[in-house]
């Protein structure tokens, strides 16, 4: 991908506020050719405003939006070569979806031949052949998404905007129009820049995820970057269940790349790649729920890396099980149970013993 | 509870505002066509002298009429206070007036006082000439002393009279004319007359008001405003034609459907405007009172009169109307 | 409720029974009261004026209509009052989508006050503009004589400025309604394909709007060829059928003609009526469900924000100036004439007392008409009864009717017993009531339909009757529907002159009619003073009125969003 090329988009030091309210402070960000590129963060963290910034349809106070090597930031969005599609679609209910895919075209001057070609091109693209004279009204959900996306593909652009654009969808018809927005941008290859609230799509869609928070970029990285090395707990509980637990560097094995440490509940012996932590520095360990290994407590602990606990709730949920187990006086932790038919049958209420795997993250914990 | 409170007000307001005005003990509904001014002075005065309240509303002279013939018999008044002569001989026709001898009129003459009772005059009163004194001077042009001077082109478009349709005055305007220069002479005048007049007015009294603004030069016009706008410092001339002008009367008189305390209140108004006081109101204001009076307007000087039958006129108005309607309703340019 | 349950204790299953049926039919029944008062109220006095027109003396005939179609005059001031109409409609649509576009998508800065003067001529009379032409145009006035400008105001030309400088609000309020319910992402997708503002608003904005223009249009041409205060006072002698109505009754009492102006004047109104709803039929863009979303200001393209600024500046200039010079003219002493200051008109009280009128008839009739409006949506939207659409239809159709002809047709209907009304308050109110129901109804309607019946059934499952939830659901629900008919009927009611100018009688003076009087009699003073009064006056109830929504908690939003 991105190589010796230069990024197709950059933001540099974007600021916004609408009022006295600030809503971007100094966002900085590179997307390569052909990548996609996903913001994520709760509502109002400022991510639709970004988008509709590289759009053109809001001004930024400051900061410069470059594409493809120039900058653009002072252009009206007729004149940028970006393409958004909006979350409610906004395709025009009275013109037909044939004519809908032709508007930008028509408007580009283009022959009326060309543009015939081109909206069937598109239909194909997807999957909507023979339904160009319909009215939009009377296309389903899914259906108008596809529309809301070939329009905006119609002209093969820099960067395409995607706001939100499945989120109005159920949450079966979300998973595919998902693998079908991720398949037809890599087949394409076309710059994305995707912005979603929902932490799980992000993960499966992306390149690259920005995670914003208060109008402040948390973290930049690939999902696997962010999931399994958030770099604080905003970004460590932001995306899926984390089970936080305090705990202390006794000591760091560098032979091993390893390091005790002492919780309240008992010694844990974990591996470490950070090297910014010498003895004695009060850590916050991230614990996914996944890593976490169940079974019958029989009386005494003797295994490294077991704390021992109480059983308080067993959910079952199908491919998973949710086990809530209390240790010490409150401490709640959450164990799952992949497959938890072959899993030796656990009780309410009684002692278990809960495994911390090796491979676990480490924040630094804040004063 | 504060919302109880405001509700409270709302509830309260709402009934203050619904009900309205707690209804007078001793009040009557009367239709009144002289200029609004003038309706109040005579609504004054009979309230300083009776205690009774008029309500009333403006209305032409010719919108009254219209009103009544239009209400008969549900009329929506207890009396006519200040009507012309073509509706107040109608009501005597029909039986619309009902006859009272008031004794407070004693000796005074026929022109003021129907013999048998069903109507009273309170006072009569012409049409006079009013020029823009500012805007004749610019012009250099004088006031014209003859009726046949407005045929002159070159007041095209700056004289304003009333419509007959609509104003006793311009039917009695009208009415002189035609009793003037006879009926053929007399359309004919008018015909050529409508040449220069910029447009008719719904009321007899504006074109005084609209001339002494000096929106237009000239208007013919009821007298009755003339001396109040000249003390009011409105640059208006005014003056009486060699050929003389017209008159009518200002009546009075209580609907035949009036009964019981609305009848002797009415009654009661009647005794009051055959009272002195009120003929010096009058004449005060410019009308030709029926006891004598210092007229304000005129002074000592007599106007010349054309010589009118009024019974004819009222007769005549209705077919005067579809003649008019018909000459000047023909096309706009 | 207590004094009836005592009443009724000897026949406890009888008064039960009673309740069984008014609560199970009560929908139907609401339903049939509201129809017959429809029908008394505003079909019989339109049916009365048909009558009326082919009514001779000896039965049934054609000569009034004969009479019309035989004398040029008529077909001329009919052809003026369309052609008018078609003049004004267009210009007033035209300006007031600038004005609705700029507030609504333009810059920020400009967005309330652009607003507020588009705004400001409803709370005068529309023929307020008639008295600042006079004071600026007339042969003394300011320009006139300032500048030398030799034009007559008086005809044609001056009636149609005047007219619509007095409805572009209308076209304006109807607009801006519809643009803020169309979702700018439409507009934004266009111009992110690499349309410009002017492509935009030729292709999306435009076409998503055309219900909402049409509308606006149809009550813009309504409302200019039946409101005669303009022409009656600027048209010198160039006629028009509406102030000929008014001559043909008021002033000549000939009711037979004037019924036939009226069918004439009705005539284009019903056929644009019906052609409104025919090409209405299922197209309504609804792009935004629910709440309407605030635009961002948008960079204006050079090539529509100069015209459109233009424009809207042009005339929102001349609005201001209209209004500046009629509360200038108010302290005049006679203006053109003797240029004193005076408080004389202003402390002339005699117009205060149908000012305080005014006041009563329009608060009776946004009372009554607010309730009334309230019930029929309800009854339109919820009722499963056959002739809901005919209620439907009847009750917007006032959108349709022109006031000159209610009020002729109020005179005639209820001039005599059993049903007379004439020489009351009641007539004028009731008059209003019905003439502008349409507005309540139809956001009562809009306001039924976003919300779902589930809550009423909830209600219901709870036990509670009929009566119960639609005191404590469905009323607070259209609280906001009932406001909105409120407060445009008292304000439409206080300016309008149409209608009422022919049922006023003695003590029930309206200020609307004198100020028209005053205005046309010349007494350009008194006329300024008394609007300016009037003006007060309704900006005050208006803030009266939302101080008192404010406390008694019945706040809009809130009523709204919680239910």
């Amino acid at each position: 991908m991105g190589t010796n090329e230069q990024p197709t988009l950059i933001l540099k030091d974007i600021h916004k506020s609408f009022g006295k309210n600030k809503v971007l402070n100094g966002i900085s960000i590179e997307v390569n050719k052909g990548e996609l590129v996903t913001f994520v963060g709760p509502s109002g963290c400022g991510k639709t405003t970004l988008l509709r910034i590289i759009g053109g349809f809001t001004e930024h106070d400051s900061g410069e939006v470059i594409l493809d090597g120039r900058s653009i930031g002072h252009l009206p969005p007729n004149l940028r070569d970006t393409r958004i599609c909006f979350q409610n679609y906004a395709l025009f209910p009275h013109l037909t979806v044939g004519e809908n895919l032709a508007y930008g075209l028509k408007v580009k001057k283009w022959d009326k031949k060309k543009i015939r070609e081109r909206v069937d091109e598109l239909l194909t693209l997807v999957q909507l052949e023979g339904f160009k004279d319909r009215m939009i009204d009377k296309m389903s959900g899914g259906q108008q998404q596809r529309v809301a996306f070939a329009r905006a593909l119609a002209f093969s652009p820099k960067v395409l905007l995607l706001d939100e654009p499945i989120s109005n969808l159920d949450a079966n018809l979300r998973v595919l129009m998902r693998d079908e927005i991720r398949r037809l941008q890599t087949e394409l290859s076309i710059t994305t820049v995707f912005v979603t609230h929902d932490q799980y799509e992000a993960m499966a869609i992306s390149d690259k995820i920005v995670v914003l928070s208060d109008g402040y970029i948390q973290q930049v990285g690939s999902p696997i970057e962010i999931y399994d090395h958030p770099v604080n707990e905003f970004i460590a509980s932001f995306v899926g269940y984390v089970n936080f637990l305090p705990a202390k560097i006794d000591s760091i094995i560098k032979e091993t790349d390893a390091a005790v440490v002492s919780t309240e509940y008992g010694k844990l012996e974990i591996d470490i790649e950070q090297t910014e932590f010498a003895p004695g520095t009060e850590v916050l360990l991230v614990i996914r729920p996944e890593t976490l290994k169940i079974a019958p407590s029989n009386g005494t602990v003797t295994t490294q890396n077991v704390v021992q606990g109480t059983l308080r709730r067993y959910i079952y949920s199908g491919a998973l099980a949710k086990c809530h187990v209390v240790l010490g006086n409150d401490k709640e932790v959450i164990v799952d149970i992949q497959d938890p038919r072959d899993h030796v049958p656990l009780r309410e209420n009684e002692k278990v013993d809960v495994t911390v795997s090796r491979n676990v993250h480490v924040l630094k914990k804040r004063a | 509870m504060k919302a109880k409170l405001s509700l409270a007000v709302l509830v309260i307001f709402s009934i203050m505002v619904v009900g309205g005005s707690v209804y007078a003990a001793d009040e009557i509904t009367a239709y009144m066509g002289t200029s609004p001014d003038n309706n109040i002075a005579i609504v004054d005065y009979i309230k300083k002298k009776t205690g009774i309240h008029i309500k009333q509303t403006f209305q032409s002279f010719g919108e009254i009429e219209a009103k009544v013939k239009a209400e008969a018999p549900n009329f929506n008044a207890d009396m006519c206070l200040g009507v012309g002569s073509p509706l107040t001989f109608m009501a005597k026709k029909n039986k619309w007036a009902g006859p009272y001898k008031s004794s407070d009129w004693l000796g005074i003459g026929k022109v003021f006082v129907d013999p048998e009772g069903y109507w009273y005059n309170i006072g009569n009163f012409s049409f006079v000439l009013v020029g823009n004194k500012d805007a004749l001077a610019k012009k250099g042009y004088t006031l014209p002393t003859s009726w046949q001077e407005l045929l002159d082109p070159k007041w095209k478009g700056e004289i304003v009279m009333a419509s007959p349709l609509s104003s006793g005055t311009a039917n009695m305007i009208r009415f002189a004319f035609l009793a003037l220069y006879g009926d053929d002479g007399g359309w004919d005048f008018l015909q050529k007359l409508d040449k220069n007049i910029h447009h008719y007015t719904r009321s007899g009294n504006a074109p005084t008001d609209l001339v002494g603004r000096g929106e237009f030069m000239l208007g013919i016009t009821s007298d009755e405003n003339v001396k109040n706008r000249l003390d009011q410092g409105y640059p208006l001339v005014w003056g009486v034609p060699q050929e003389g002008i017209g008159y009518d009367g200002t009546f009075a008189f209580i609907f035949s459907t009036t009964k019981g305390k609305q009848l002797s209140l009415c009654q009661k108004v009647m005794d009051a405007l055959g009272d002195q006081e009120l003929s010096d109101i009058m004449a005060g204001i410019g009308y030709m009172s029926p006891r004598p009076a210092a007229n304000k307007l005129y002074g000592a000087m007599t106007p010349k009169y054309i010589d009118l039958d009024l019974g004819k006129a009222a007769e005549e108005r209705p077919k005067n109307n579809d003649i008019w309607k018909s000459k000047f309703r023909v096309t706009y340019k | 409720m207590a004094a009836t349950a005592t009443l009724y204790h000897a026949q406890l299953t009888g008064w039960e029974r009673i309740k069984e049926f008014f609560n199970a039919k009560f929908i139907n029944i609401l339903a049939l009261s509201l129809f017959l008062l429809l029908a008394v109220f505003l079909l019989f006095p339109i049916f009365a004026v048909l009558v009326k027109s082919f009514q001779g003396p000896e039965g049934f005939t054609l000569a009034h209509y004969e009479n019309f179609f035989t004398h040029a005059y008529f077909f001329q001031s009919l052809y003026n009052t369309l052609l008018l109409g078609l003049i004004n409609t267009i210009i007033c649509v035209g300006v007031g989508f600038c004005f609705a576009y700029m507030t609504t998508r333009g810059p920020m800065a400009l967005r309330k006050p652009l607003k507020i003067v588009a705004m400001i001529p409803l709370i005068a009379p529309p023929y307020l503009f008639a008295l600042s032409l006079i004071i600026l145009f007339g042969r003394v006035g300011l320009i006139t004589k300032t500048f030398g400008v030799n034009w007559e105001i008086y005809g044609f030309d001056g009636v149609v400025i005047a007219q619509t400088l007095a409805f572009i609000p209308l076209a304006f309020l109807m607009l801006e309604n519809n643009i803020k319910s169309l979702n700018p992402n439409l507009e934004e997708s266009a111009y992110d394909m690499g349309a410009t503002e002017g492509t935009i608003i030729r292709t999306i904005t435009l076409p998503l709007l055309a219900p909402g223009l049409l509308k606006a249009a149809l009550l813009v041409f309504v409302m200019t060829i039946a409101e005669f205060g303009n022409a009656a006072v600027l048209g010198g002698r160039v006629p028009f059928l509406a102030p000929d109505t008014y001559t043909m009754i008021v002033g000549e009492a000939d009711f037979s003609m004037g019924s036939v102006l009226s069918v004439m004047l009705i005539m284009p109104c019903i056929m644009i009526f019906i052609a409104h709803n025919y090409l209405l039929k299922g197209k309504k863009f609804t792009t935004i469900e629910g709440k309407p979303i605030a635009s961002e200001p948008r960079k204006m393209s050079p090539f529509v924000k100069v015209p459109f600024i233009t424009v809207t500046f042009l005339f929102g200039f001349t609005i201001f100036i209209c209004f500046a010079v009629v509360i200038l003219a108010a302290f005049v002493n006679i203006l053109g004439v003797r240029n004193e200051f005076v408080m004389r008109h202003i402390m002339d009280f005699r117009s205060n007392m149908a000012i305080w009128n005014s006041i009563r008839v329009s608060f009776i009739a946004a009372l009554v008409g607010g309730i009334i409006g309230t019930l029929l949506s309800y009854v339109i939207v919820r009722g499963k009864f056959v002739g809901r659409n005919l209620i439907e239809m009847i009750s917007l159709s006032g959108f349709a009717l022109p006031g000159t002809v209610i009020g002729v047709g109020y005179l005639i209907a209820f001039a005599s017993p059993p049903m007379k009304l004439t020489g009351g308050i009641m007539i004028l109110a009731l008059n209003c009531v019905f003439r502008f129901l349409a507005v309540g109804v139809e956001a009562g309607i809009t306001k039924l339909h976003q919300i779902n019946i589930e809550i009423e059934e909830a209600s219901w499952d709870m036990g509670a009757t009929f009566f119960t939830t639609f005191r404590r659901i469905v009323l607070p629900i259209m609280f906001p529907a009932f406001i909105a008919g409120f407060i445009y009927t008292f304000m439409t009611a206080m300016v309008s002159l149409s209608a009422i100018v022919f049922l006023v009688s003695p003590g029930y003076e309206l200020a609307a009619v004198t100020i028209f009087d005053a205005a046309a009699y010349g007494k350009i003073g008194l006329a300024s003073a008394t609007t300016l009064k009037m003006i007060m006056v309704v900006i005050l109830c208006m803030i009266v009125l939302n101080l008192l929504t404010k406390f008694t908690n019945l706040d809009i939003e809130r009523k709204g969003g919680a239910a």
